[in-house]
């Protein structure tokens, strides 16, 4: 069978800056209001702001007003008034605030109740977070990392959790944010309505790559999002494991998972660069470990790595990565091997992709 | 009662500078004066440290792309930062150093309660500071400052050992402190100085006392179980071993919360006293004023959850959390309205310990009404984790609780040294740190809200969106450039200060017309504070206080009767 074309494949992964919808229809504080709970709570801010607003400019007002009006002559200037408290006007000035107070709370609770009730029938997507990177897992069996397709106009529930640390799933466009805590799920929903990418970040810290664990939100109009789906939960059944540039391209879409810490333009991140295994694989060396020992790089150093990663810690690195142990089947091991190889192939040495 | 007259002590007997001399004298002192400054030169060692830090932190974030740190040595950068800032700076600068200078004196007490106790209070401080940052430069830690479990449990990270029990260490020279205020206040109060009497500096040290005493062991206890854990391998919140990691959050934030009160209340009490001093005008609403300090501390105890509304921790919980922390703005508000209403019709100088009084104003209301937006459940789970609390809290801790210590740094400067510092390099001291505080921070409101997260090396990247990398270039080169000229505004602080250690006016016992009993005595105090036991009056009633033109200062009018002599 031939291979679906790179631009769609890659549209599962970001090798680069994406362009997205954050900023479209912004206001000076808030990015695009993107999913049905933005409106209700840009306004609950806008309230808070407006009060916020009007208060300071009162404190500072009067304020500067009183340092202008008042301010001292001379040395011996005494104060034209000698008023220790008034107590009705300190009563007034509790009380407004301590009202103003309850009423942001109740409108504030009531917004979150909302942000809260998950609509009936959402679309289900499981979601694991581990550094550094975002999974996601769709009902159908597609998988993709740090890049997620959505249906637009209807309600999106993803149930996450951590096979490490905690991590924060936040959505700024969509206004969501929940933590992603290892040992537990948690959940969060949204519906948006306009396609398009949007930005996903991590907002809890979790280390070293904790800035580039990002994701895509790919928002797409109904029927083009099942025909994809259906698609991305084939794809890597449908490659021809003889063709190995069709392998290595598999092994490229897969190395979404892989790179933030691998980099395929020889810098030095959590884990060695995909260029120094190149080598070794290409050239047939070894790779000095932090124990002291010697390991071959070959088919089998990569199937442990992948599997077992704490079996070879490389010399220099921490013991750092996840065990992809039940998430990256024989075959995609095999591809990722082929992607290894080839990386030649599909990169020159500053990661630039090559043309086809 | 005869009392003797201020001017009559300066020059005549030694103070406390000159009392005994030599190194042993200052490191072996019982001295709360000396043991004061001793805090003070620590503290404002480490404060260069932390600064240090966040500069690192700001220029790599000049740019994006990795400019200078790797992501390792950036989170490196931003842990000391937040840590040092914390532990070191914040939480002990105004009780410990200004606290153990003025108290006392402000009280009409010859020292505080259990001398030794603080003596020993300090060296606790110090062990514990080494301890922290001699871990955290050698192999650094990299967890931020708020150790979250599981990823400060995981097993590379050793130097959380030490640094948890520097933390510990620290949590008993502030626990110790604390004791010692509340007994003194208690205890060495001398005839005249009652509760209401006393300067609402104090009332605020006071409230202070309690979170410290109550809160901090705490904290002890949190850090005591994470070592636990570490090394024994209990499960406790890593859930790998069966523990709960939110739980660790709990522990912490149940301490970390009041802290945050134990950084304010006495800023608080600071510029309570600045404003009436320096507008000659007696502080309005004393009492109200009084028992919001109190207030607070109690509240403080119950709001720790709204650091957790997007943890996963229940709805009723946000709930609850939610609406105890709206009451904690009530009791801030009271104080910023008395605050106002001190100004009217006062005569206010603007000299520098008022200029720096006035910044708080305008900082702390931004700081107080940004917490409406992060205290609201709604618009909080947005906000959580991004530059908007990171800005929230910088004006809060760094513009109110940082400045205020600035603030009484220099207005207690003549009594504590004995000098003078140049009044116009002060003025304009304080404007450059003024400008620079809200260039840098101001921007950070705007990041958070449009979205960027805290304790990110960069932004750009893979899978990062082109547009929000553009638009938080642009707000972190202002807060970079901001932040450069807040650290100049600061050098040349620390340049006039110290020239005035050597090239300073002697200082007359009262520059600023105060009426609390430390400006009854000589500037530098004598040894033992008082010659005579001081006259307790209203102490915001400046009338019976005239300018002395070639004294530069004020004194007694000879037509009043003082307090007590009649």
């Amino acid at each position: 069978m031939s291979l679906t074309p790179l631009p769609t494949l890659l549209a599962q992964s970001a090798e680069g800056p994406v362009a997205t919808r954050d900023l479209e229809n912004d206001s000076l504080w808030m990015p695009n209001p993107a999913s049905t709970v933005a409106g209700d709570i840009d306004w609950m801010f806008n309230a808070i702001y407006w009060l916020s607003l009007f208060f300071f400019v009162l404190i500072v007002g009067v304020m500067g007003w009183f340092v202008v009006k008042y301010r001292r002559r001379s040395p011996d200037e005494k104060a034209a008034s000698a008023i220790t408290h008034n107590t009705p006007l300190e009563i007034t000035w509790t009380v407004i605030p301590l009202l103003l107070s309850i009423a942001i709370f109740y409108v504030g609770l009531e917004g979150y109740v909302r942000l809260r009730e998950v609509p009936a029938n959402a679309y289900q997507v499981n979601v694991e977070g581990y550094k550094w990177a975002w999974n996601f897992e769709h009902r159908n069996g597609a998988t993709s990392t740090g890049w997620v397709r959505v249906p637009a106009g209807r309600p999106v529930q993803f149930t996450m959790t951590s096979t490490d640390v905690i991590h924060s799933f936040y959505i700024p466009a969509f206004r969501v944010k929940k933590d992603v805590v290892p040992g537990r799920y948690t959940t969060l929903w949204f519906q948006a309505d306009e396609p398009g990418l949007y930005q996903a970040f991590c907002a809890e810290y979790c280390g070293s790559a904790h800035s580039q664990m990002t994701a895509v939100i790919e928002v797409l109009p109904p029927e083009e999002f099942d025909r994809q789906i259906a698609d991305d939960a084939a794809w890597l059944d449908k490659v021809d494991e003889d063709d190995a540039s069709a392998m290595a391209l598999a092994g490229q879409r897969l190395y979404a998972r892989c790179q933030s810490c691998h980099s395929v333009d020889g810098s030095r991140l959590a884990g060695p660069s995909y260029w120094e295994t190149h080598d070794l694989l290409v050239e047939g060396g070894e790779r000095e470990m932090a124990d002291g020992s010697r390991v071959t790089v070959d088919i089998n150093y990569i199937r442990s790595s992948i599997l077992d990663p704490g079996e070879h810690i490389v010399a220099t690195y921490a013991n750092a990565m996840p065990s992809f142990q039940g998430q990256l089947d024989e075959k995609a091991i095999r591809a990722i091997h082929i992607f290894l190889e080839e990386l030649d192939t599909l990169y020159d040495r500053d990661g630039n992709r090559l043309a086809e | 009662m005869t009392t003797l007259h201020p001017t009559s002590l300066a020059g005549s007997t030694t103070n406390y500078l000159t009392h005994s001399r030599g190194v042993l004298s200052w490191v072996f002192t019982l001295d709360h004066k000396r043991i004061g400054i001793m805090y003070l030169i620590s503290i404002l060692g480490s404060f260069l440290l932390g600064g240090i830090f966040a500069l690192l932190v700001r220029t790599e974030l000049l740019l994006p792309g990795e400019q200078f740190l790797t992501q390792d040595q950036y989170n490196k950068a931003f842990t000391l930062h937040g840590a040092i800032m914390v532990f070191l700076v914040i939480v002990p600068s105004i009780p410990a150093a200004l606290g153990n200078f003025v108290l006392p004196i402000m009280l009409g007490a010859k020292d505080v309660a259990f001398p030794r106790l603080n003596l020993g209070s300090y060296y606790l401080w110090v062990i514990g500071a080494v301890m922290a940052v001699m871990a955290m430069l050698n192999g650094g830690v990299d967890t931020g400052w708020t150790f979250y479990a599981p990823y400060s449990t995981e097993e590379m990270r050793e130097g959380v050992i030490w640094v948890a029990l520097a933390v510990f260490i620290l949590g008993f020279s502030s626990v110790f402190t604390g004791m010692n205020f509340i007994v003194t206040i208690h205890r060495l109060r001398p005839p005249g100085m009652t509760w209401f009497r006393m300067p609402l500096f104090l009332w605020s040290l006071y409230a202070t006392a309690i979170i410290q005493v109550l809160a901090t062991p705490v904290l002890g206890i949190t850090v005591l179980l994470l070592i636990v854990e570490r090394v024994m391998r209990i499960g406790i919140f890593d859930p790998a071993l069966g523990g709960d990691p939110v739980l660790f959050q709990h522990f912490f934030w149940f301490y970390s919360h009041p802290a945050v009160y134990i950084m304010i209340l006495p800023s608080m009490g600071i510029i309570s006293e600045l404003i009436s001093i320096h507008s000659r005008k007696h502080i309005f609403g004393y009492k109200f004023i009084a028992f919001s300090s109190v207030a607070i501390a109690i509240f403080s105890f119950l709001v720790w959850g709204h650091h957790m509304f997007t943890s996963g921790q229940s709805a009723l919980m946000n709930a609850v959390f939610s609406a105890i922390t709206f009451s904690v703005a009530i009791p801030s508000a009271v104080k910023v309205f008395n605050w106002l209403a001190t100004l009217y019709k006062g005569s206010i100088a603007l000299n520098t310990p008022m200029l720096y009084s006035l910044s708080y104003l305008f900082i702390f209301a931004i700081g107080g009404l940004t917490g409406l937006f992060l205290g609201t459940l709604s618009t909080d789970v947005h906000l959580h984790d991004t530059y908007f609390v990171v800005a929230h809290f910088h004006y809060v801790m760094m513009g109110s609780a940082l400045l205020a210590f600035i603030a009484g740094i220099h207005h207690w400067w003549p009594k504590m040294t004995g000098r003078m510092y140049n009044e116009t390099l002060g003025r304009i001291g304080c404007l450059i740190v003024f400008v620079g505080f809200n260039l840098t921070f101001f921007p950070q409101f705007i990041l958070g809200s449009k979205g960027m997260p805290r304790r990110y090396h960069d932004y750009t990247g893979p899978g990062w969106s082109e547009e929000l990398t553009s638009l938080f270039h642009i707000l972190h080169a202002l807060s970079t450039i901001g932040s450069y000229l807040m650290a100049a505004g600061f050098f040349l602080t620390a340049y006039y200060l110290i020239h005035s250690l050597f090239k300073g006016e002697r200082a007359p016992a009262n520059p600023w017309g105060g009426r609390s009993l430390e400006w009854q005595c000589s500037s530098p105090p004598p040894h033992d504070n008082f010659a005579k036991a001081p006259t307790v009056g209203d102490c915001y009633d400046f009338t019976p206080l005239e300018y002395v033109p070639e004294e530069k200062g004020y004194r007694w009018r000879e037509d009043v009767p003082r307090p007590g002599s009649g």
